[in-house]
């Protein structure tokens, strides 16, 4: 029994080669960016996670071997230097790290700056491809304490 | 302009490569699995036209859509985009010399900035001999909103176009 459907407002069609059910092309377009975090921490001068968590085996991000680079976009509360670990690694099929600890990606400081007092960025890993699994993004201030708003990017 | 004679066959055929033929069709959602094969030819690489229209420059700070409200965006939904390009072209008799700087800010899941302010992507004057195009590339791509501001001593009019590319530059 022929499939048909309503070709226009008066004309009926069977499905074949020569006319095919119409559609519209949906998520084709793959989705270059997504949104991973965003989240708000007190920093203090104790190393937490962006999650608040000091547990070192915890990572902050998974699931993130699809995206070449994370970008990290986030605003400060105060002109406050921050001190940042970046660390990545690699699991297995079923989700679980290669081995323990991690691989430092990079670690270095959001320092104070007049010119950009609030907002800071930081593109994960800075030169090379990501492509890691698993992310631990650490902060820490030498003294004192300061609310970062954080937001994370994952580029494909 | 040339005139081909087809058979209906034939232009059913070419309907099936040419989706704008179908758009006024019945639809019906299909996965992306579908999807493939019907856009052969699919490049990955985008670019959007985020803005076009025409700016009155004078001696305040303004947005390329004319406000002088810091707080407010000129372009947003930038965050799959790698970098952005402002294309523009001053009007007048005298040489160019605009200011302009670019703003950049990120937004949370409702669309509302992750604090106050923004950040400084950059700032430049530009100076070209009148009536000549000009190009400013902004290379620090996937904030969520740009504010881009200019101002110049003389009055100007300056028609430009905002446009932004999701590519991956190879550097």
């Amino acid at each position: 029994m022929p499939v048909r459907f309503l070709r226009n407002a008066s004309e009926l069609a069977d499905v074949s080669w020569e006319t095919p059910l119409p559609v519209q092309v949906a998520n084709a377009k793959p989705v270059p960016t997504d949104t991973l975090l965003v989240a708000t921490l007190t920093v203090d001068t104790t190393a937490r996670d962006l999650l608040g968590s000091t547990a070192a085996e915890l990572p902050t991000l998974d699931n993130c071997m699809q995206y070449r680079k994370l970008v990290w976009l986030a605003h400060r509360a105060s002109n406050t230097a921050i001190n940042y670990t970046i660390r990545a690694r690699a699991t297995d099929l079923a989700g679980t790290p290669l081995g323990s600890g991690w691989q430092t990606l990079a670690s270095g400081t959001f320092a104070a700056d007049p010119a950009n007092p609030n907002w800071v960025r930081l593109d994960i890993p800075t030169t090379t491809d990501g492509y890691y699994d698993q992310y631990r993004i650490e902060v820490s201030v030498a003294s004192g304490t300061v609310a970062l708003t954080s937001k994370i990017v994952g580029v494909r | 302009m040339s005139a081909e004679r087809i058979t209906r066959r034939e232009m059913l055929k070419r309907l099936i490569v040419a989706p704008v033929g179908a758009a006024a069709l019945a639809t019906l959602p299909v996965r992306e699995g579908s999807a493939a094969t019907m856009q052969p030819y699919y490049d990955p690489y985008f670019v959007a036209v985020l803005w076009e229209g025409r700016t009155r420059c004078d001696s305040l700070w303004r947005s390329l859509k004319g406000d002088v409200v810091p707080v407010l965006p000129t372009v947003q939904g930038t965050t799959p985009y790698d970098r952005l390009y402002w294309t523009g072209y001053a009007l007048g008799s005298a040489p160019v010399n605009v200011a302009m700087r670019v703003w950049a800010r990120a937004v949370d899941h409702n669309g509302v900035p992750l604090g106050n302010g923004w950040r400084a992507i950059g700032q430049a004057t530009i100076q070209t001999p009148p009536q000549r195009w000009f190009r400013v590339e902004i290379p620090e791509g996937h904030w969520d909103e740009y504010r881009l501001e200019v101002r110049s001593a003389t009055p100007r009019l300056v028609y430009s176009r905002v446009i932004a590319s999701q590519g991956y530059w190879k550097e």
